[in-house]
């Protein structure tokens, strides 16, 4: 009797090794994704994602501190599908931070063209 | 009996099940991510401006697809879905700063075109201001020219008249050989150096003159103011007999007032009996005695 419950106990703790393992297979791929949509949220700050997309920036952020807390409770997956959300929103918010900067940019390009104009108008009288 | 109904039930439901899982599985955000997708697919400006973009959004609405026809959970789903709006977003961002980009690109030849055209505008406005001011110049200088040439002219005149600079100004004499015996007429040679004079003062328009007629000390007083006033009105009737306007020519006698000469012999009396013509300055002002 003793001997089937010791049996039963180790296959017990060697499936529960093997599903950590399984799981720990993850921690390599999410400890990448983590470490690269950090850089991605970075470059969106920079590019001015605060001021231009603030949803978006904030969103990566919150996903990105999820993340994080998911790495240090070893859930590996959830960690990593977290990771992709926050990469992808930092993406989508520097992008509209680089697209508000060219347009102000055509504008002001524009304006400018306008003051010659009338420069040369005058000039020209 | 109770085993030969339970296999055909379970069949049954078996292909039920099978039948149900062809149909895909949606959610709403899948639904929404895949209508914003058309309307990328349907702008050619994505393809045109942001292919690779527009290439990883399609990769993502794909994985999200078939995640869907694979029936997987809701959430695994949404997850796909997610991502694939995030990329969808970012192809619609990239191409319309490209488009931003594309018209700063032409609105920077514009101007360049605008500078280069008000540069050569100046440019030729500055050669045909230049080209006048030459031409003003070249005018300038020839009525320069000109005006020396006159003076140069006037001067000879006046020396082949023997003039004199006075204090008064220039006076020219005419003495009393230039009468004739009847002394108040001009002889020839009278009248021949009143025509130098009719020349001088038709070539210089704005000058006039003063005759002054002037006797010696023979003769009574009443005698000689007449004489003197009408040796000047000789000259000034020459004159206009030789094109002169009247209004240039004014006459005074003075008699034998202010001689020249002692009056004590025949040539010093001789030198008193004179017409003197003061010419004005080239304003036509003339210095009264």
């Amino acid at each position: 009797m003793k001997t089937n419950s010791n049996q039963y106990g180790l296959t017990l703790c060697f499936a529960a090794v093997l599903l950590v393992a399984g799981c720990s297979s993850m921690k390599t791929p999410a400890t990448a994704d983590v470490a690269v949509s950090h850089a991605a949220v970075d470059d969106a700050s920079t590019a001015g994602g605060a001021e231009y997309a603030p949803l978006e920036m904030r969103t990566a952020r919150d996903e990105l501190a999820q993340a994080n807390t998911a790495m240090a409770n070893k859930d590996y997956k959830k960690a990593d599908d977290l990771a992709k959300k926050a990469q992808a929103d930092a993406k989508l918010a520097q992008s509209k931070a680089d697209t508000a900067k060219a347009q102000a940019s055509a504008s002001a390009l524009q304006s400018d063209i306008q003051v010659l104009q009338e420069q040369i108008n005058h000039a020209n009288q | 009996m109770k085993k030969l109904l339970f296999v055909p039930t379970m069949l049954t439901m078996a292909v039920l099940i099978s039948a149900c899982s062809t149909v895909p599985r949606t959610t709403s955000l899948l639904d929404q991510t895949r209508s914003d997708y058309v309307v990328i697919q349907n702008n050619p400006n994505v393809e045109r401006y942001a292919p690779m973009e527009m290439q990883q959004a399609t990769t993502a609405m794909n994985l999200a697809n078939v995640a869907s026809d694979k029936r997987e959970s809701d959430a695994d789903i949404d997850k796909l879905a997610y991502i694939a709006k995030d990329k969808i977003g970012v192809a619609k961002e990239v191409t319309k700063q490209k488009l931003a980009e594309a018209d700063m690109t032409r609105t920077t030849k514009e101007r360049d075109q605008m500078v280069l055209n008000q540069r050569t505008n100046e440019a030729d406005q500055a050669k045909a201001n230049a080209a006048q001011s030459q031409l003003a110049t070249k005018a300038a200088q020839a009525d320069a020219a000109d005006s020396q040439a006159r003076a140069a002219k006037l001067e000879a005149e006046l020396a082949d008249l023997s003039a004199k600079k006075t204090d008064r100004g220039i006076i020219i004499t005419l003495s009393d050989v230039l009468f004739g015996t009847d002394q108040s007429r001009l002889n020839p040679n009278g009248m021949a150096t009143a025509q130098k004079l009719a020349d001088l003062l038709n070539q210089n328009p704005t000058r006039n003159v003063l005759i002054e007629g002037f006797t010696d000390n023979t003769g009574t007083a009443a005698y000689n103011q007449e004489l003197s006033e009408r040796r000047a009105g000789a000259v000034l009737h020459a004159l206009q007999d030789m094109g002169v306007a009247s209004n240039r020519v004014s006459t005074r006698g003075y008699g034998k007032e202010y001689p020249v000469a002692s009056n004590a012999t025949a040539d010093s009396r001789q030198l008193n009996r004179r017409v003197e013509i003061v010419l004005s300055d080239d304003t036509g002002k003339i210095v009264q005695r």
